[in-house]
Order: C-alpha cells, then structure tokens, then sequence
C-alpha cells in the first residue's frame, strides 16, 4: 500500500522539477539535473557522476520544493507555501541535509532552458519496454518508429534514421556515433527497471555537452548500484510474439562498495509490411553490464560501470543494381555486438568539487550487405565546479576524445578510408552570477573544441533566468551551437539508385547510377538558437510550462548535383550521377511546447502537451541540390499527448495514454491518433503484474519512411502485452 | 523498489552533502528545515507505526499529536498534516501542558526543553498507546520510544522497540529497518523498577 502511495507522491515530485529547477551551469554528463534544481538537483547530478546517477528526480523535486520553502521563509515564519513533506519517503528524509537545505535556500532558481524529466515511474507506467518508447511522452520530440529494430527520433525538425541533431548520453558516455553524427537507436538500451530518470533537454546544449547538442539532449541516467541493493526479475509476452526477460541483482561488498549487475534478453517477431505480408524485421538481443561504486569515507567516490551486448536484427533492404530490374530487394540480416566500460573519481574541496571520467566504448556492426564497421571511442573528460562566493559560481573543463574506426565496403555503401584516426580535444568555461537578490541570475559560458574535420569550434550561450516569485519564473537563452561533420559526409560513397537507360537523354543507352558522395569540404552545420520559456505553479496541484525558439540555421547539409562521369568498374559501363555533400542549405524553423500536469484529485493526475513546429528551410541560391526539400515535411507540425494515471484501491494503478501525431508530407505518411492503456496490479511488495495493450486505436499505422539507406519500413500494429516482475 | 529508489536518494544527498563547501555563512533558517523535516518524519512515523484498535474511539478517529515543552514546530507541525489522512484517519495537533492530560493523545512529542523532565512525562504514559518522541540524548535508551538525533547535519532516528512493545504499537520493520535501534539503559531501567 505504501508502495503505492509514495509512488504518487513522488510522481508529484517530479512536477517541481520541472517548475522550480534551475539551469546549474555546471557541465555534467551524467545529468542535465544539474540544469534542474539549483538546491539539491543542482548539485546532485555532478555528483551522480560520481557516486551514480540515481537521483529519483521526482524525490528532488520534493527537495525543491523543500527550497522553495526556504527562500520564502528567510523572513516570514510560516510561508503560505509550505512543501509537502508527508509526500517525501522517510529514506529521503533520513538524507535531508539540514543544513545544506538552508543554505541552498539563498540560490533557489529554475532551469534557464526547456527541461523535461521521465522518471522511473513514467517509465513503468507507461508500459515502454525499450528507451524510445519511453521517449515519446517528452513534449515537442519527435519519434518515430520505422521498423521494428529501428527509429528516427529528433527534437525541433530534421527528423529521420540518421537524424544527426540530437546528443544522447547514457550515464554521461556519449551514444553518438561518429559515422553519420546520431544515435543507433537499437544499440542503446539499459534494464529500465534500473534508470532513475531520463532527462531531455530540448534546444542547444553545446556549451555544456559540445558539438553535436544542437536540438536537444537526452541524458539516461541509472541508479546508483547502492540504491538497487536486491534483485528482481522480469518476464513478459506480447502479441506479435515479441518475448523478454530480465534479471538485475544488487548488493554489498563491504559497508562502502555496492554492485549490482544485471542480464536480458528480448526477441521480437518481425511486423507486417505496407502490403500486410510479414517483414523481416526482426530482432533479439542479448545485454548484460555491472556497475559498481566504492565510496570511502571522505570526499571521493568511485564508480565502475560496463555493459556487453549482442544483437541480430533483419531488414527488407533495396539497392540498386545495373542490370534490369536495375533493383533488387532481400530480406538482410546483420548483427552489432559491443561493449562499454566507464570510470569516474569524484573529489570535494571545500568549495569546489573535481570529477574525472575515462570511458572506452566499443562497437561492431556487421549490418549485412551494407557496412562493417569497428569502431573504438576512448573519452576522458575533468570539470572543475568552483563556487566562487556567494552568488557566483564557476565551472570549467577539458576532455578528449580518441575515435578509431576500420571498415570493409560493399559494393553499396563504401568510405574511402577503410582505417581512420580521429582526435577531438575540448575546453569549456561557464560562469553564472545572481543578481538582485538572485532573482535574476545570468549565465555565460562556452565551449572551445577541435576536431580533425573541422578544426575549431566555439559554441558560447548566455541564459538568463527571471525568478518572479517562488511560483513563477521567466528565462530566455541565446545559444550557438554547431554539428560538426561525421565520417560519412566525409567519406561515403552510397549507391542509392539506378536511372535505368533511355530515362535519362543525356544518358544514351546506358544506366545511371546516382550515388551520393562525401566531401572533404563539408563543413559544419551551425545554429543559433534564440529561446523563450515561462513556468508557473498555479495552485498546489496545477503547473504548466511553455517553451518557445526560433532557430536560425547556416550550413545545413545539402546534395550537390557533381559532374557526371563514366565507370566501367562494376561492369556493365555506366554513367555515375554523384550528388555530393554540400553546406548550401539556411534556414529558420520556430515552435513551441507546451505541457501542463494537473492533479486532479491526489490519486488522480493528468498530464499533457501540445507542441507546433514551423520549418522554413530553403537551399542557397547557387545550390545545385536537386533533391533536398524544406525538411518540414518530415517533421509533425502538431503534436498531442494526454496522459491520465489513476491509483485505484487494492494496490491496483491503470494508466491511458492517447497521443495524436500530425502527417508527415513529404513522406506521404498519414497523422495518427494511439491509444495506450496499462494496468498493473502490486497484490504484495514483491510482485507486480501488468498488463495493457498499445496502439489500440488502429489495427496498425505507419510511422517514418528511412532516409539515405532504402529499407523497407513496417507498420506498428496493435499490441497486447503481459509482464510478472518479482522482487527479491 | 520504494527501497532502491530510498536509497537512490540517499546517495545523492550524500553526495550534495559533499558537495556543499563548508561555508559558515549559512541563513538561519536552519531551524526551520530541521523541523520541517521533523514534522515529515512525525507524518512517517504514524504511517508506519499500528496502534491496538482500543487507541482510538471510532474508525475514523483522528490521530492526536500532542506536543509538551516549547513548540520547535510553530505552525509547520499542523499545516504539514492539515488535511492529511491515514487509513481514513485526520490529525490533529496539541500542545500540552503539564498537568494536562498527557496520555490523551497517540504521538507525544517532547520538546528539548523539557529535556530534565522527560523521564516523568515518560512514566505517565507508560503502558499506554503513545508513540513517545523525543529529541533528547538518551531519550530512547531511558524509556522513550523514538528518539531524534542529528548526524551530519541530517535527521536520524533511534527505536526502543521494548519501549514500543510495552506500550502495544506495532512498527513496521521498514521503520525499523532505518531506525537504529537502541536497548534500554539496564542500568537506569533497574533504578526506575
């Protein structure tokens, strides 16, 4: 029952995250809580770093509100707004410093950016089984499933598999892939069970995170193994016959070293086609990671953590060929294994605090009649916090980063350098000062890097945060922000299609085969991002938020139309159309997200959003690109989601998700309405079943149509699904 | 789960504690925190403690928190529980004063100040449902029941669980499970005997 209960409460947490976060300036990887609350949140990610990641955020947000209380309490006795406190857990309250609460009070503030938090509880109630299902609660991002083992998932425009806009880090290891600048979203997954939060930020992150946050920051953060001290085990079953279990076991090895170490494995059946056959999408994985924390008694922690993963995943690929049906479409099969393994020392200072991470990431993808790829990442990052006074408070940092990278070509996709070495080296500096009593509080910073593509890059921000009252706060935030070249806009040759012969009448009797090139030449992509945001408590169970941008884009990606050649090799002789990467397209794009959180009554809480994206995006007067068209119509213009989360008697808790997606034009896929609903039943501590169903609206909808590499996509179909958790 | 989730948190206090310079220059408003945190605490404690059904006239009974010796609170203590029930149970908050009914009430907090008189008050309400706390040393070890203390600038807890039992309350063992729990003093129970 209790169980239960504190569930709520903490859910209620969460909201004062959101409304009484404050941006903390302080890099960190681990968390963007750090742009949270200033109190504990604040203070609490850079130090997840160390510890682990494990703040349950909606917990903190009680800590906010706990801040919040301070501040108005300075000089009255007994504010009107007194914090909540029967809704935080006493294992909270045990850990509540007095003293620093107090003193925090003086730096109460919000995020100066369009923060968003999942946390665990989102997550279980919402019936995800994977990080991108998970991710289509956060307002205004974009996600779309294309197939079963793969998703186009954005922020703010430029939607699509390779979508190269958005920074994802898991437990502050970067999950970009040098190779196209985004994320394989099917490599990345973690025991959800185990993920405290997911934190999104949408809009620029560059001064804190670098290049490549131009549209947004994901930041999955786990618990810390210390607080994930038992086991459980998870099984479940779907319709469509997907398949998982799960097992995770926690514990000591002495009063200062907590482990934990978990395994799973999950195999999905393959979808049905736009023609309802079945595809051959495919998909199982096998995942297992540790994570360990030594903390000595004193100013330093320690923590470990690593994962393995194998995975086979299939797909419906078409690549040209040069003799008639001049195409040909199979079912391809590949496989990605990897690993990761990560260190991070913390030490506090009296007044400032020092973390050191290193990491080494691997990854092999042998993605069948496409690219092999090795891929290694060595990463070592310091940041150095520095509260410099009362009001003032200073954070720098260097990293570097190694990429090596082998390759074997096919003949559809190839990079012209079969081995390559790239170095990255970063430095940042942020300072953020309050003025007026700290109701205004101003943050400069930015980031000085240097990669092999591009040389130097400098991404600087200045946020501004307008503290109206304990309720109310204002920001805004001009950012610039850069995406710098991958290896494939460099590199790739990618043979997308042929012009069989007599189409084309320049062509004469032979095929063409357009294939689009990398260039040397690209440069980077560069934004400035000009921000807007408001949030209010209204009432104790009512607060919104809204969020506005208009970004300016220069050097966006475009496909220069080349100088057409002849090649013999692979014969027959064909003519070879190259559309090579260019920077010839500009832009601006403006939106806004809007979300609101209303507790109904307290077992009773709805949650929704609403957000609009405008794309203006056109190519450069002297571009040649004859294929690139505004990116708009990739993106939905409206997007929906209404959630309602009842905590009915006899430990039972049932959950309706209903969400409606605008159609994507250019891609010619329809709007959607989904329906998803889950009831989980707790009958003792120990045992959770759940069971709900996903998509129920229609038997099955269209999502995305993959850019660059033609795969075939497939439908999402409407699913029942069943899950036993025991606890032990 | 709630555990884990418990613990996440206390890690990251920990680590805020860590993080905070130790800078003397701190608002005075400690006082207020200390005992806000207090009241949850309080709030927690009649979650997790089950009364003998003869506590209480009537189902719906609200719980009585009578408060004896200078009020720490203030207003805090009845605004965080205003309102707030437990299994269909209110709150409701007194101050007592000595000489007035002490065991007419189910929590009694014994304020600091009455820290030379607690083993008396302690007497009155021996053998009844009263959920004794106090924020004296030694309080639990010499007949109290819960005990706050304060380590690392954060509120603990200590249960004398014969205590509790004497007086027929049920805590939970998720309370106990964080409380420390404490022996009676031998040498002082022998001396009350």
């Amino acid at each position: 029952m209790n169980h239960w209960k504190e569930r709520r409460q903490a859910q209620q947490g969460r909201d004062w995250v959101r409304v009484y976060g404050k941006a903390h300036n302080q890099k960190c990887r681990a968390s963007l809580a750090s742009h949270l609350s200033e109190g504990e949140i604040a203070a609490l990610p850079i130090y997840n770093q160390n510890i682990g990641s494990i703040a349950s955020a909606r917990r903190i947000f009680l800590l906010g509100i706990l801040l919040v209380f301070l501040v108005g309490t300075v000089s009255a006795q007994v504010p009107d707004n007194l914090p909540d406190v029967t809704a935080i857990s006493l294992e909270d309250l045990m850990n509540l410093n007095v003293t620093s609460v107090s003193k925090r009070t003086q730096k109460l503030a919000d995020a100066a950016a369009a923060i968003f938090v999942i946390t665990q509880e989102d997550i279980r109630r919402s019936g995800a089984t994977c990080i991108p299902e998970a991710l289509r609660m956060v307002p205004g991002l974009e996600v779309a499933r294309i197939d079963m083992n793969k998703w186009a998932i954005s922020s703010r425009g430029f939607n699509g598999r390779f979508a190269n806009k958005l920074l994802v880090l898991i437990d502050g290891r970067s999950v970009y892939t040098p190779l196209f600048s985004g994320v394989y979203w099917n490599m990345q997954d973690v025991m959800l069970e185990d993920v405290d939060r997911i934190e999104v930020i949408r809009g620029p992150g560059a001064t804190l995170w670098g290049a490549n946050a131009v549209n947004g920051v994901i930041n999955i953060i786990t618990k810390s193994a210390k607080s994930t001290q038992s086991g459980i085990m998870t099984a479940g079953a779907e319709t469509e016959e997907r398949a998982s279990g799960r097992l995770r076991y926690g514990g000591k090895l002495d009063d200062n070293t907590y482990y934990r170490a978990y395994a799973k494995y999950f195999k999905w059946d393959p979808s049905v086609d736009a023609t309802r056959r079945k595809a051959s999408d495919g998909w199982d994985a096998l995942r297992g990671g540790f994570r360990m924390e030594w903390t000595p008694l004193g100013a330093d922690s320690l923590t470990l953590q690593g994962d393995l993963y194998h995975s086979n995943y299939g797909e419906t690929l078409t690549v040209p060929s040069l003799t008639p049906p001049y195409s040909s479409t199979f079912s391809n099969n590949g496989n990605f294994s990897g690993g990761n393994f990560l260190g991070r020392w913390n030490h506090a200072f009296s007044s400032s605090s020092t973390s050191l991470q290193m990491y080494y990431d691997k990854t092999d993808i042998a993605a069948g009649s496409l690219l092999t790829d090795h891929q290694g990442i060595y990463d070592i990052d310091f940041q150095h916090d520095v509260r410099a006074g009362e009001s003032q408070q200073l954070v720098w940092g260097i990293g570097y980063r190694s990429i090596r990278d082998r390759n074997v070509s096919s003949s559809s996709v190839s990079l012209q350098r079969d081995q390559l070495s790239l170095n990255q080296f970063s430095a940042f500096v942020q300072d953020e000062v309050g003025l007026f009593d700290k109701r205004l509080r101003i943050t400069l910073g930015s980031k000085f890097e240097h990669n092999d593509f591009t040389g130097f890059e400098v991404e600087p921000n200045a946020r501004f945060l307008w503290t109206l009252s304990p309720r109310q706060s204002l920001w805004s935030a001009i950012s610039r922000a850069v995406r710098t070249p991958a290896q494939t806009e460099e590199d790739i040759r990618l043979n997308s299609a042929i012009i069989p012969p007599g189409i084309s009448p320049a062509a004469g009797p032979l095929p063409t085969l357009v294939a689009v090139f990398g260039n040397r030449q690209f440069k980077s992509e560069n934004l400035l991002a000009y921000e807007l945001g408001y949030r209010v408590k209204a009432t104790s169970s009512f607060s919104t938020n809204v969020a506005a941008f208009y970004n300016n884009y220069h050097n966006l990606l475009s496909a220069e139309l080349g100088t057409p050649f002849l090649e013999t090799n692979p014969a027959p002789i064909h003519i070879v159309a190259p559309l090579v990467a260019g920077n010839k397209m500009r832009g601006g794009t403006y939106g806004i997200e809007w979300f609101a959180d209303w507790r109904v009554i307290p077992k009773w809480k709805l949650s929704g959003s609403y957000s609009y994206l405008q794309m203006n995006i056109r190519k450069d007067k002297d571009s040649l690109d004859p294929t690139s068209d505004n990116p708009n119509g990739t993106s939905p213009r409206h997007q929906f989601y209404l959630r309602s989360s009842i905590d009915l008697p006899k430990n039972f808790e049932q959950d309706l998700i209903v969400r409606f997606v605008d159609r994507l034009p250019s891609l010619n896929v329809p709007s959607y309405h989904s329906l998803d609903a889950h009831l989980g039943w707790r009958p003792v501590a120990a045992l959770e079943f759940s069971v709900g169903g996903q998509n129920l609206l229609n038997n099955r909808h269209l999502e995305f149509i993959p850019d660059f590499i033609n795969t075939s996509p497939t439908e999402v179909k409407r699913t029942f699904y069943g899950t036993i958790t025991w606890r032990f | 789960m709630t555990r884990q989730l418990g613990l996440a948190i206390a890690t990251i206090c920990m680590s805020l504690h860590l993080s905070l310079p130790a800078n003397a220059q701190t608002l005075d408003s400690s006082d207020s925190s200390e005992y806000l945190i207090k009241a949850g605490f309080i709030y927690n404690f009649a979650k997790f403690v089950g009364w003998p059904t003869t506590a209480f006239a009537q189902p719906n009974s609200p719980i009585v928190i009578g408060i004896f010796g200078n009020d720490p609170f203030g207003a805090i203590l009845d605004r965080i529980v205003n309102e707030k029930k437990i299994d269909g149970r209110g709150f409701v908050v007194k101050r007592l004063k000595w000489g007035k009914d002490l065991k007419d009430c189910n929590i009694l907090f014994i304020s600091s100040s009455e820290k030379a008189h607690f083993q008396e008050v302690i007497q009155i309400v021996k053998g009844m449902p009263v959920l004794t706390i106090g924020e004296t040393p030694n309080f639990a070890r010499r007949g109290g029941i819960i005990n706050f203390t304060l380590e690392d600038s954060k509120v603990r807890f200590e249960v004398n669980i014969e205590a509790a039992r004497q007086a027929d309350l049920n805590i939970s063992s998720r309370l106990l499970s964080l409380a420390r729990i404490v022996q009676e003093d031998v040498a002082y129970g022998r001396k009350t005997q």
